[in-house]
């Protein structure tokens, strides 16, 4: 049996599933500062009457990182940078306690200027004088060679003992120096207290009795073992909206293009799923004002929901962005779309004739009948998401390229399917789809989709390999592993069987080594580099991936 | 996360840009224009993270239209049969762009793509000086047919002269083009001396400033402050292209210049062009990564003095005295043509008689052709317009196979008498055995023919 809870903001949300069947559900409402006690009710209203020997997964997604760098709770961190040539560095925006550091090294990893060991030590002394016990010390190309990284945090620890450093490599090993340092900040910001969690749902689920392995969900629709989570603390942001996707993605037929949407109460979560595959945000994610490189599906939040305000300006309606309260029709103050969709019979809750009383309030405002109000507001909703979702797919095919075949493959693709997932009505889902001249879909358990995509979920990981033949190293962007190159005539093939050898590796770390034959070569590249008029060596790109799919335990599968 | 802080936004702007490696295309595995050219580059650029600032906003390539390369150039034997996706891709960038800058998405752009164009010329029989096509010639022609623009100004600073940019606007009064390069006597392609003013009709609309080997930063920026500034001013273009090479810098191995990423970026700041355009530059390590993330914070309005060559220290080039009289005399040679150029083009209009004729001899080096050009050029009584133009053009292969062609040209602004004329000849032709093709290019209808006098048959683009 499988288990998906889904934290998510307004309800926690659990399901349980056996043999590819949903047989049980539960929903409480969210309570922020007490998480784990709202995860473990969900938890224990679904196992009540199972044998705990039963139970083969438990897969978790909460909002706890989210609501931690959101409301400012993390751990404030310092930062010591080495940012060499380039963009003055007084112009990033990466926290109040920035330290800059003279030293640099490039593109291919080479030292070209030496690091000023007495600056770090000044730095350290000072962060940790301000009172701070977090450091983040990170060199531009710092992916590409560590020593500099790695003389820091010695010298920090050195100096300061009590400071707890991380290195930007570790953190990522992508290109792009702002979004790494954010990207280590935000890991050594959040680590404890995200410890401190695991341990606690760990000590809570194996007082039940449940022995079985406990999972919890990233940004980008994959799962990772609790126990190992700890290393990669903000993955696990905005897996709430991942939930959802991977639910659709259980519930629909393979292969397939869809746009999901979650409408809640203020808002709506619009996401993409492109032949059977999540679209991922094409750098990663933006936490609070952090552009970050945390895999995460590109999801769009629109502010418009069940509950959003509507008014009238001139003969038109205004909907959101803010929040009305509950529906007039559910014993709200104010007119809401629930209000308009109750009143057309597009939805049956709550009482009709305060739907009515609702649009007749705002009909008179725009000057027309409640009836007329109510498909007016319902059509500003309808436009409002197609424009949304009409934007995603064109900035998906606006996606800069860098290569000729790239250029000539990518073609126009159009959603198959729309899908209503969520709490919110979901009312809006088949005309939306009519307008797409696709097919509209509420699946069952529409409710628990996240919950469902939640425990269904397979581990996704990536690994991306360069390799330097004329300087002899190879590197790997995601847990900063380099390893000499020695062999002169290294070359495509020797790359890719490495790269398949090192995904095994990383595959161990993650603790998911079982998944790792599962993993696909996306990407190889050769470039030969010439110096004079001959060859000198190779620059080798090869990237792998697990994408985020469904564990083979899933049979459910979409019966539309 | 990138952003500026709030006291540094003053200044702050968006500046369009598409980088466009074309990662699997090259000339050949060794060549210079080949895959690893812009690998350390992106490594740079990415790594700075410009691609997030909000100052800079990144756009998709797309292929430029078949007709869109007609419109500028007589493809000996067709469109098709000279490009290659990767020529369309770049020329297409450059069409992306014009069309955000035209409708002030943008403030300024930067095209970073290959391969280059700047070698090629209105006749194009195969590969000059690794370019087949006219990347900047390509997006002016189509700007203004599109835009309804008329004045332009092209500045080229490659360190190599922008010969074929220069033919193809050669007799157009309203395209300045303006090129600075190592003096042709000691580089490719041999040309761009101070003589090579403009066709009659348009003396002083071509001005070349050869400029001494290893003229540092120091020198480029005098000659940009003197003379190069000043003539913008008084020309006033309505859209103003920086034909971007990057090989005056002091570690271009084809080339002997002293230029620095910091004098780049100060070159773009100063010049401020609407659109700039990748041309050559083959420092693929040393000095493109920093050039051109120089530039990029240039034209983004940024600040860009923490740019620097590892190897690079302020006032590590000077110029000597004999090199600094050098360029002051080439600078000034040129202020006097600019500013008698109303007069110098009436005397030229005057000698030229009816027709004005000229024969060239153009090697394509790259893929070895050797052409030979008879051009005419009609003195059009009508002050205003630029004349027709008749191109003869026959080419020799390596291997002894001859290409001849009749290409036939009209001007955007021509007069109706110059655009009857020049459609009599284009029928005329048609017949006329001498020639494997006869071509036609009619910039005023956007009307481009090509047709094969053995299979007689005529193409529409």
């Amino acid at each position: 049996m499988l288990i998906g809870i889904d934290v998510g903001g307004t309800t926690t949300d659990a399901v349980l599933i056996d043999e590819g069947k949903v047989i049980n559900t539960s929903k409480v409402p969210t309570d922020h500062d007490h998480l784990l006690e709202c995860l473990m009710s969900a938890l224990d209203e679904i196992v009540r009457d199972i044998s705990p020997k039963k139970i083969e997964r438990v897969v978790l997604s909460t909002t706890l990182i989210t609501n931690l760098i959101a409301e400012g709770k993390a751990d404030p961190v310092a930062l010591i940078i080495e940012p060499g040539p380039g963009m003055n560095p007084e112009g990033y925006t990466l926290g109040s306690e920035v330290h800059i550091i003279r030293g640099a090294i490039d593109f291919r990893g080479r030292e070209i200027q030496a690091l000023d060991e007495r600056q770090v030590q000044n730095a350290a002394a000072k962060i940790s004088e301000r009172g701070y016990r977090k450091v983040a010390v990170v060199s531009k190309f710092g992916q590409r060679n560590h020593t500099h990284e790695e003389t820091m945090r010695e010298i920090v620890q050195r100096t300061s003992p009590d400071l707890q450093v991380e290195m930007g490599h570790q953190a990522s090993g992508r290109l792009n120096f702002p979004r790494r340092s954010a990207t280590a900040m935000l890991k050594v910001a959040a680590q404890d207290k995200y410890r401190e969690f695991a341990d606690q749902i760990t000590k809570a689920v194996s007082s039940r009795n449940i022995e079985a392995p406990i999972y919890i969900l990233k940004a980008d629709g994959g799962t990772l073992p609790l126990a190992t989570s700890v290393e990669y603390p903000v993955e696990t942001i905005f897996s709430g909206p991942a939930a959802s996707t991977m639910g659709v993605l259980a519930l629909t037929p393979p292969g397939q293009t869809s746009v999901v949407v979650d409408i809640g109460g203020t808002t709506t979560d619009l996401a993409l799923i492109l032949d059977g595959v999540p679209l991922m945000s094409s750098e990663g994610a933006k936490v609070n004002s952090y552009l970050t490189h945390i895999r995460a599906f590109a999801v769009k939040s629109v502010a418009l929901g069940g509950d959003s305000r509507v008014r009238a300006s001139g003969d038109e309606v205004t909907l959101g962005p803010e929040r009305a309260g509950p529906a007039y029709c559910l014993g709200g103050p104010e007119p809401t779309p629930t209000d308009a969709m109750r009143l057309l019979n597009m939805i049956a809750i709550g009482e009709r004739v305060l739907a009515e009383e609702a649009m007749a309030n705002l009909g008179k405002d725009l000057g027309c009948s409640a009836g007329e109000a109510a498909q007016k507001v319902v059509d500003a909703a309808v436009e409002k998401l197609l424009s949304e979702i009409n934007g995603m797919f064109l900035a998906w095919e606006l996606e800069p390229a860098y290569r000729v075949w790239e250029i000539l493959q990518k073609e126009k693709i159009r959603p198959q399917n729309v899908v209503g997932v969520g709490g919110g009505s979901l009312g809006l889902v088949p005309l939306v789809a009519e307008r797409l001249s696709a097919r509209g879909i509420i699946p069952e358990n529409a409710t628990v989709a996240n919950a469902i995509g939640a425990a269904v979920a397979r581990p996704t990981m990536t690994l991306t390999f360069r390799a330097d033949t004329e300087r002899g190293f190879y590197t790997v962007a995601e847990d900063g592993t380099t390893g000499e190159i020695r062999d002169r005539k290294f070359g495509q093939k020797e790359a890719e069987s490495m790269a398949k050898k090192l995904i095994v590796e990383l595959a161990g770390k993650m603790g998911i080594k079982e998944y790792a034959s599962e993993a696909v070569v996306t990407h190889s590249e050769v470039f030969n580099m010439v110096r004079g008029w001959s060859t000198s060596g190779r620059i080798l790109d090869v990237s792998m991936q697990i994408p985020a799919g469904l564990i083979p335990e899933w049979t459910g599968g979409g019966r539309v | 996360m990138t952003t500026l802080r709030e006291e540094n936004r003053g200044r702050a702007r968006k500046m369009g840009l598409i980088f466009f490696p074309a990662f699997d295309w090259a000339i050949t595995p060794t060549h210079p224009e080949r895959e690893e050219r812009l690998l350390y580059t992106k490594d740079q650029i990415f790594e700075e993270g410009l691609m997030d600032l909000p100052e800079v906003e990144e756009y998709k390539p797309r292929l430029a239209e078949l007709k869109d390369i007609a419109r500028v150039h007589f493809c000996i034997p067709s469109v098709e049969s000279l490009v290659t996706e990767a020529h369309l891709i770049a020329a297409g960038s450059t069409l992306v762009l014009a069309d955000a800058y035209m409708k002030k998405d943008i403030t300024n752009a930067f095209a970073l793509v290959r391969p280059p164009g700047h070698h090629s010329m209105r006749v194009a029989h195969g590969n000059r000086g690794f370019c087949n096509v006219n990347n900047e010639a390509i997006m002016v022609e189509y700007i203004r047919r599109k835009y309804g623009i008329r004045r332009v100004a092209i500045i080229d600073t490659d360190v190599h002269h922008g010969d074929g940019t220069q033919e193809i606007f050669y007799h157009d009064p309203d395209v300045l083009f303006i090129s600075f390069h190592q003096d042709g006597r000691t580089l490719y392609p041999g040309s761009g001396f101070v003589d090579e003013q403009g066709g009659p009709k348009a003396i002083g609309r071509t001005i070349n400033i050869p400029l001494p080997p290893e003229t540092p930063d120091e020198g480029i920026l005098y000659v940009l402050e003197e003379l190069v500034l000043p003539i913008l001013k008084d020309f006033r273009p309505q859209l103003v292209v920086n034909s971007a090479g990057q090989d005056n810098h002091y570690t271009d191995p084809l080339a002997n210049m002293r230029f620095s990423a910091q004098g780049y970026a100060k070159l773009n700041e100063m010049l401020a062009p609407d659109i700039a355009v990748l041309e050559g530059g083959y420092a693929i390590e040393t000095a493109l990564p920093y050039v051109d993330c120089g530039i990029i914070l240039a034209m983004a309005g940024l600040d860009y003095s923490n740019v620097r060559e590892p190897d690079f220290v302020p006032g590590k080039f000077t110029m000597s005295r004999t090199m600094e009289a050098n360029i002051v005399g080439t600078v000034e040679y040129l202020q006097g043509i600019w500013e008698a150029r109303d007069e110098l083009t009436e005397t030229a209009v005057e000698r030229a008689g009816p027709f004005f004729r000229r024969r060239k001899n153009i090697f394509y080096d790259t893929d070895g052709i050797q052409e030979k050009q008879t051009e005419s050029v009609k003195m059009c009584p009508d002050k205003s317009c630029p004349g027709y133009m008749t191109i003869d053009t026959d080419a020799v292969r390596g291997y002894g196979m001859s290409d001849s062609g009749f290409g036939v040209f009209v001007p955007l602004f021509a007069c109706k008498r110059c655009r009857e004329e020049a459609r009599e000849e284009y029928e005329a032709h048609k017949t006329d055995s001498r020639y494997n093709y006869v071509y036609f290019q009619d910039k005023n209808s956007d009307n481009f023919r090509l047709y094969s006098t053995r299979m007689h048959n005529e193409r529409v683009y």
